[in-house]
């Protein structure tokens, strides 16, 4: 695993208390004030920070401690109202937060990094946005003449929280998967933060491995695994997009027979206790089809994929466990107990754009795929393949709802196996 | 033994060239009176000598431009026959995943390299007015067109393979005519492919359209137009589908007041010519007819690499189709211009306006840079019309013709 030298330090024990959790978004207003006030002045110290680097090399230390103060608030403010801690965060960002970043003292820089660093953040914002979700305008030109309009990008850590404030409310608890997928998207923040006030000359990591420092290693019914060695063919990387058209009239067609397996096998599976062995194969083969071609979109994987969804077929694998006993309660609200997953779905998915497009420019020029782009999208394709596994009644195992261990690639240290809850 | 079972296939080649000479003989058929002498047209009494050496020089350009980039597509896929078995190392897809692959791949090689006349195109389009699309929208046009294409090629390869697989060395027996099938299909379906259409809003021209359908003997014809002026500026129209599909498309850089209601009355009867002689049927019969000896051919090209199974056999097989197509290309402009021909009497058999005609096609000319007389080689490999100066005698012989006297 390679390491960040803007750091998250994860000592929250998840639980939760209901009237804080309830009241989460007015009892952080003063914080918000008060971040909003220092804001102000931390930008006028960037600016100063970003000269006097540009000068000496190497950020002034008063400058720095103050950013790197700064920073801090943010990350625990954001902890605090997304719902990744629950004590009510100090005012002056000073350490000991359940969820506190680590930001090394500093450290020469290239010159011309810093000059451009405006510029160069641009690839990490599209990513933090799908990470943290954020503002965006638009225009609707369609109705009558030009009309602006608002729009908010779910992000993975918003819809995470939205979740977290139910779970948290009804359980005094916060969900470990939920409370991880929170600090993914403010950890991500800080190293970007971090990174264009010139705390730190890495560039921002998305890999959820870095950013939290180590992943949980699960044994759920559906997994998804990689072998990958992030070497890209950049004639297939051009025409990705393309050649994957067949792919998606495939995917297609087949969606429409699935979708009558789907319902014959919830009916079996209400009926049986069990999904039948023919209709959990058919419906396998199609999850694995759709991981494997999603992989190959967004540039997770390289090869091109078949059009069987044949098991061991491709380095990015879907291992769908045999037909087990399954609740019938759940299977017969199977579609409204989804309904949260799918949420946090949405905000999974949408990571893959940005993942797909910087993937596109970086495989293009250097013939990879930046690791930390491709361990992003591969959390996104095993987070839908476990959705849609459940939707289709191949387990009643719940998705995990957090970035978790994928089997084959690079990462931290071994983990002993969680045991299976029913909710992330 | 031996010798017998030879003298039968031979025989059997033999019936099989006869009853392909029988087809072509009748998908040749033509309602234009057979031996018609068509007078000779001197295009200086038509055209001044500045628009004479203009449309020469702007249709110069694009022939050449045209030529450079069939001889680069050769030149590429002659590489990627040779080299494109290297690209399955990125495939996961198995035997036809990884020929789809392949294909698709070829295609996206000739692209990238023809980039360069497709922009030239452009530029000297733009800089004689004919077009004010922009590069870059070209460019994406023409990358996103390259998708459909893929889809295309892909189910191409996947029956052809598939068949491969089952029928071995013969499968181009069972491929040629699915092949035409599917043809037949897609031309069937066309117009539901072409984007931003509507039905002909003015009833004038409404009216007209109706009353040559109905000379022409296909009442009911539905007429369309497509919006395509906000990036082309030159005239043009076309006959789709078949049965209960057929329409005549107008664009509507043809209705933007450069031509007269009559004008428009002989395009709509030359489109409906077309749907009246079952032309674009006749396309499907045609394509039959190529499509039996080339993918026999390709079937024998292909047998070095181990078969069309095979997938490491696609980038010869596309080299070995692409190589004929350009080969008969010749042959394929001769029978266009002959359906044009046919269309072109149709028009004037149903609208009764020879002088009308000679103005369209001399407005035609002008709107479009179209060169009059072109040189004999880019006639023969490039003109899918009879020149103009052969529609305007065309027009003459009608006027001319025994019943009209």
């Amino acid at each position: 695993m390679s390491d960040h030298p803007v750091r998250l330090v994860i000592s929250d024990d998840l639980s939760r208390k209901r009237l804080t959790v309830f009241f989460r978004l007015i009892l952080v207003i003063p914080h918000y004030l008060w971040l909003a006030a220092w804001g102000v002045v931390a930008l006028l110290a960037a600016i100063a920070n970003w000269i006097a680097t540009l000068v000496a090399g190497r950020s002034p230390a008063p400058l720095h401690r103050f950013l790197a103060r700064y920073v801090k608030y943010a990350t625990h403010v954001y902890a605090y109202l997304y719902l990744a801690a629950d004590p009510y965060p100090p005012f002056d960002g000073g350490p000991g937060y359940p969820v506190d970043v680590e930001i090394p003292p500093p450290e020469p820089q290239n010159r011309l990094t810093v000059a451009f660093r405006l510029i160069l953040v641009i690839p990490a914002l599209l990513l933090a946005a799908a990470l943290l979700g954020a503002p965006s305008f638009g225009s609707n030109r369609w109705r009558s003449g030009d009309e602006a309009s608002f729009n908010f990008g779910i992000g993975i850590a918003h819809a995470a929280a939205f979740l977290g404030w139910f779970v948290s409310v009804a359980r005094r608890r916060m969900s470990h998967g939920l409370r991880d997928s929170v600090a993914w998207g403010v950890g991500y923040g800080a190293q970007l933060w971090a990174y264009l006030f010139l705390l730190t000359s890495r560039y921002p990591d998305s890999d959820p491995e870095v950013v939290l420092g180590g992943l949980p290693v699960r044994s759920d019914p559906i997994i998804l695994e990689a072998e990958d060695d992030l070497r890209r063919s950049r004639l297939t990387v051009f025409f990705r997009l393309l050649l994957a058209f067949p792919h998606f009239v495939w995917l297609m067609l087949w969606g429409v027979l699935v979708f009558f397996a789907a319902i014959a096998n919830w009916a079996a599976t209400l009926v049986q206790g069990r999904p039948p062995v023919g209709l959990h194969r058919f419906l396998s083969a199609y999850l694995r089809y759709q991981a494997h071609v999603y992989a190959f979109v967004s540039l997770i994987a390289n090869p091109f994929p078949g059009f069987a969804g044949s098991s061991g077929s491709y380095p990015v694998e879907v291992a769908v466990a045999a037909p087990a006993r399954q609740n019938r309660w759940t299977v017969g609200f199977r579609l409204v107990l989804v309904l949260p997953a799918w949420l946090l779905g949405a905000a999974y998915g949408s990571v893959l754009w940005p993942v797909a497009l910087l993937g596109w420019f970086a495989s293009l020029v250097t013939g990879k795929m930046p690791r930390s782009l491709r361990n992003t999208g591969v959390q996104s394709v095993r987070y839908s393949t476990q959705v849609y596994g459940y939707v289709y009644l191949l387990t009643d195992a719940y998705p995990y709802l957090g970035p978790c261990r994928i089997p084959g690639l690079s990462g931290g240290p071994e983990q002993p196996p969680e045991a299976l809850p029913v909710a992330g | 033994m031996r010798g017998g079972g030879r003298a039968l296939a031979g025989l059997a080649l033999l019936a099989a060239i006869a009853l392909w000479a029988l087809a072509a003989h009748e998908l040749w058929r033509s309602s234009v009176p057979a031996g018609l002498a068509l007078p000779h047209v001197d295009v200086h009494q038509f055209f001044s000598t500045s628009f004479l050496h203009r449309s020469s020089s702007f249709g110069s350009f694009l022939d050449l431009d045209r030529l450079l980039a069939s001889v680069t597509l050769l030149v590429v896929l002659a590489v990627y026959a040779r080299h494109g078995h290297t690209l399955m190392r990125e495939s996961a897809a198995g035997r036809i995943g990884t020929g789809v692959l392949l294909g698709m791949l070829g295609f996206a090689v000739v692209w990238l390299a023809q980039v360069p006349f497709g922009l030239a195109a452009v530029w000297w389009e733009r800089r004689h007015h004919i077009s004010h699309q922009g590069y870059g929208a070209s460019l994406l046009e023409s990358f996103f067109g390259l998708g459909s294409r893929f889809l295309f090629i892909a189910l191409a390869l996947a029956v052809a393979m598939g068949l491969a697989r089952a029928l071995r060395r013969w499968w181009w027996l069972a491929a040629a005519p699915l092949f035409a099938a599917l043809a037949l299909l897609s031309t069937f379906l066309s117009i539901y492919l072409i984007p931003s259409t509507h039905p002909l809003r003015d009833p004038a021209l409404a009216a007209d359209a109706r009353t040559f359908a109905a000379r022409e003997g296909v009442p009911g014809t539905q007429v369309l137009v497509q919006r395509v002026s906000r990036s082309i500026t030159a005239p043009n129209a076309e006959a789709v589908g078949i049965g209960p599909t057929r329409r005549v498309i107008l664009w509507d850089t043809l209705l933007d007041g450069r031509f007269g209601r009559r004008e428009i009355g002989v395009v709509t009867a030359h489109e409906l010519g077309h749907i009246a002689h079952g032309h674009l049927l006749r396309r499907v019969g045609w394509l039959a007819l190529f499509l039996l000896p080339a993918t026999a051919l390709v079937a024998l090209l292909t047998r070095g690499r181990g078969g069309l199974a095979r997938p490491e056999a696609v980038p010869v097989a596309l080299f070995a189709f692409v190589a004929l197509q350009l080969l008969t290309l010749p042959l394929w402009t001769l029978v266009s211009r002959h359906e044009e021909t046919e269309a072109d009497w149709s028009a004037l058999q149903a609208t009764h306006e020879p002088a009308t005609a000679r103005g369209l096609f001399e407005r035609l000319a002008t709107t479009s840079l179209a060169n009059p007389d072109p040189p004999a080689w880019s006639y023969v490999l490039y003109a899918n019309h009879p020149t103009i100066a052969q529609r305007i005698a065309l027009t003459e012989a009608w006027q001319a013709r025994p019943s009209a006297r």
